[in-house]
């Protein structure tokens, strides 16, 4: 009972501790761990599988470095998903803060697939295979104007080019011709491409979202709103889990190596909250015991 | 006349707001859409810039007038003014014509993002991880059936979501996937309409004048 | 241990131990970190407001091509500046008039259709939502209890009336939904924490310190 007293009462620098370590182990100790795929992910990379060679993947780079560890690995098994697939891609933020990390999983991944092309025609090639739009404020400019015309919002990219002179451009005029928008997003940016976007020009809109986000998200894929949805880094394993097995690309999966962390995380979580519980109901018998 | 005209002005912006919705043709979308590229944007840039304008007066006055901590007013206002001048005399990606790299050392503002932006921002929410365990491990008690159905879905969702999950029962991921699919929907879907309802009622509001707190101010 | 020397690898490594620091206590690391992010942050912004908005879709038109068209929303956007004119700060009220106006008209329709009729549309019994589960018989089940759920969480809300006979019942019915829909908030929401933390310690083992590849 006093062991079980003293463990329900322990300084919360020793609970910070005990975190950590739970965290940091599994990581050192390197496995990459396989993960059953979804419905909601699957649904999501068959939609992006599906687009068809005259539309284009569109990817709105929504996370910040607050949730980077989640989204930065769905943005990149999406890319690769894209290129191998030689589905165009046209990035976008609806911020500043994530244009950055934007760029960062842009150049990465365009290098990975660079290093191992054998040709031009291979290679991914800005303007060709891929435009950075960048960003242009307010949020509901690109949410509204690119389903009229996708140049007259972004006029320049992200480099200061003029989009209209990008030879994938010149084939891309609104929405009509983006297969899928893909929100990735620490917020609730994938609900305004629903709202204003989806509603209005009919754009089939897939989300990759923040764990927290992730109970008030669910109904919107339930309607179907969504086509298809990746929750935090679990979501990101399972996309790459996809990308390595249907497109037999092998390459770093940051997200799976994570997992080992995030199991042993969760279950020392679980496992404080009932000692603590066990505690209370151990200190709340003895109290009624002294009462009566 | 310094109330009446920005109420004049929320209702017809706010009426042009809603009518694209409902006429397609294109010459109105035309407009609507020269309407938010050529004004709505310039007027957010302007609202940014003035943004910034107002946190430096914020920090400045911290300083003149010593308050706690007005020391490292001084961090934000050089961080802001040095990384401001890189970023505007050296462009976006370095190409200006400020050097952004000295004997290797390259200090742009894409640089100066992924190596103190990213590391401050993405730690400050790591530190949450630690908060979440200590406050789960001090506070969240099964004492009634309500918090006791909560803890379960936590620890059915905890467990769900993990790789062990599929070892400890092949129902169990299904499982998991079903509380979100259903009683989770449900729950926040009755929580969506009262929210989009209590959205709509607001806009309505503020477009009609009837809502003024946006106003501000006393005249 | 293979230690980096890459500077910035290092200034990052030093930033992210100066909030971590803030778990023992707070202290003048942890403030300087934290202000020095702000600052930095908002030259970034900066940066591409001037450099991405202003100079290709208001300087460029109006000085360049001469569209003097664009005097306009000039004007009006420099209103914000009478802010700081204590005689005629009410100017400010006119681009926010503006820009309120448009946002809240937009936002009206995209919430009726989005969040109103489209869920209620997922939410009725209909053939094609029982077979959306692709759970065979199972589906009409699930529907309905989807139904029964929202129709009890909306009863839940509804303070108008004291909560007793047939309200009482489906408020109650309500309250376990809305149980279980936050416990499912709050195990996601663990996962994403952990998340972040582990992503910290991929750069600090990782890139700064070298242990994990």
């Amino acid at each position: 009972m006093k062991v079980i007293e003293y463990l329900s009462q322990l300084d919360r620098r020793i609970v910070y501790l005990v975190l950590a370590f739970a965290v940091m182990l599994p990581l050192i100790i390197p496995s990459v761990q396989r993960v059953r795929v979804m419905t909601p992910v699957a649904k999501l990379f068959n939609a992006v599988d599906a687009i068809p060679d005259d539309r284009i993947l569109m990817i709105d780079f929504d996370y910040d470095p607050q949730t980077l560890p989640e989204m930065e690995p769905m943005g990149i098994a999406l890319l690769r998903h894209a290129f191998q697939k030689r589905i165009r891609v046209a990035a976008l933020s609806l911020y500043v803060q994530p244009l950055g990390l934007a760029k960062r999983a842009l150049d990465q991944v365009t290098e990975e697939f660079n290093q191992r092309a054998t040709s031009y025609a291979d290679s991914v090639i800005y303007g060709r295979d891929y435009v950075f739009l960048g960003w242009q404020p307010p949020p509901i400019v690109p949410l509204l104007g690119m389903g009229i015309s996708i140049t007259s919002v972004y006029t320049r990219d992200y480099y200061g080019y003029r989009t209209d002179s990008l030879p994938m451009m010149r084939r891309v005029r609104n929405f009509n011709d983006v297969g899928i928008l893909v929100s990735l997003s620490g917020a609730t940016a994938p609900l305004w491409w629903v709202a204003y976007s989806q509603t209005r020009f009919g754009v089939a809109v897939g989300a990759g979202i923040t764990a927290v986000s992730a109970s008030e998200f669910y109904q919107y894929y339930q309607t179907g709103q969504f086509s298809g949805l990746m929750i935090g880094m679990k979501g990101a394993a399972e996309y790459e889990e996809l990308v390595e097995t249907k497109l037999m690309l092998v390459d770093r999966r940051k997200a799976s190596e994570a997992l080992g962390s995030l199991t042993a995380a969760h279950l020392t979580m679980i496992a404080f909250i009932i000692i603590g519980n066990v505690g209370y109901f151990v200190r709340r018998r003895s109290r009624k015991g002294v009462v009566k | 006349m310094k109330r009446r005209f920005p109420l004049l002005l929320v209702f017809i912006f706010g009426i042009m707001g809603i009518i694209p919705y409902y006429i397609p043709h294109a010459a109105y979308q035309n407009f609507d859409n020269g309407l938010r590229n050529d004004f709505l944007r310039i007027l957010s840039a302007f609202a940014i810039i003035l943004g910034l304008v107002s946190l430096m007066r914020v920090h400045h006055d911290k300083i003149k007038r010593k308050r706690e901590n007005w020391q490292f007013s001084y961090v934000l206002i050089i961080g802001f003014v040095v990384s401001g001048i890189i970023g505007l005399l050296g462009g976006v990606e370095g190409e200006l014509f400020l050097p952004t790299r000295i004997a290797g050392f390259q200090f742009d503002i894409q640089t100066l993002y992924l190596n103190i932006i990213v590391p401050l921002g993405s730690t400050m929410f790591a530190l949450l991880a630690f908060f979440m365990a200590s406050a789960s491990y001090r506070a969240f008690r099964a004492r009634s059936l309500e918090s006791s159905l909560l803890l379960g879905a936590a620890f059915i969702i905890m467990i769900g979501v993990l790789p062990l999950a599929d070892r400890i029962s092949t129902h169990l991921p299904s499982f998991a996937q079903w509380v979100m699919d259903i009683p989770n929907v449900a729950a926040k879907r009755g929580i969506t309409f009262g929210i989009a309802l209590g959205g709509i009622a607001t806009s309505l509001k503020i477009i009609l004048g009837i809502e003024r707190s946006w106003l501000g101010g006393k005249e | 241990m293979n230690i980096t020397h890459d500077p910035w690898v290092w200034i990052s490594g030093l930033l992210t131990i100066c909030i971590l620091s803030f778990l023992y206590r707070d202290n003048p690391f942890y403030k300087f970190a934290e202000h020095l992010f702000v600052g930095v942050a908002n030259g970034y912004f900066l940066t591409f407001t001037v450099h991405r908005v202003l100079i290709p879709n208001l300087f460029s038109p109006l000085f360049n091509e001469g569209r003097l068209f664009f005097i306009l929303p000039f004007m009006v956007g420099m209103l914000y500046v009478m802010r700081f004119i204590t005689r005629v700060s009410w100017l400010v009220r006119i681009p926010i008039a503006v820009t309120i106006g448009y946002y809240t008209g937009a936002v009206i329709p995209a919430t009726v259709q989005a969040d109103i009729i489209r869920q209620i549309q997922g939410t009725i019994l209909t053939p094609s939502n029982f077979q959306a589960w692709n759970a065979g018989s199972n589906g009409i089940l699930w529907s309905v209890i989807l139904f029964i759920g929202v129709v009890c969480t909306l009863s839940y809300f509804y303070f108008s009336r004291e909560h007793k006979g047939v309200l009482g019942v489906t408020s109650r019915i309500g309250i376990i939904f809305i149980m279980i829909g936050f416990g499912a908030a709050f195990g996601y929401t663990v996962m994403a924490r952990v998340s972040l933390l582990i992503g910290r310690f991929q750069f600090i083992l990782g890139p700064w310190l070298g242990i994990i590849e």
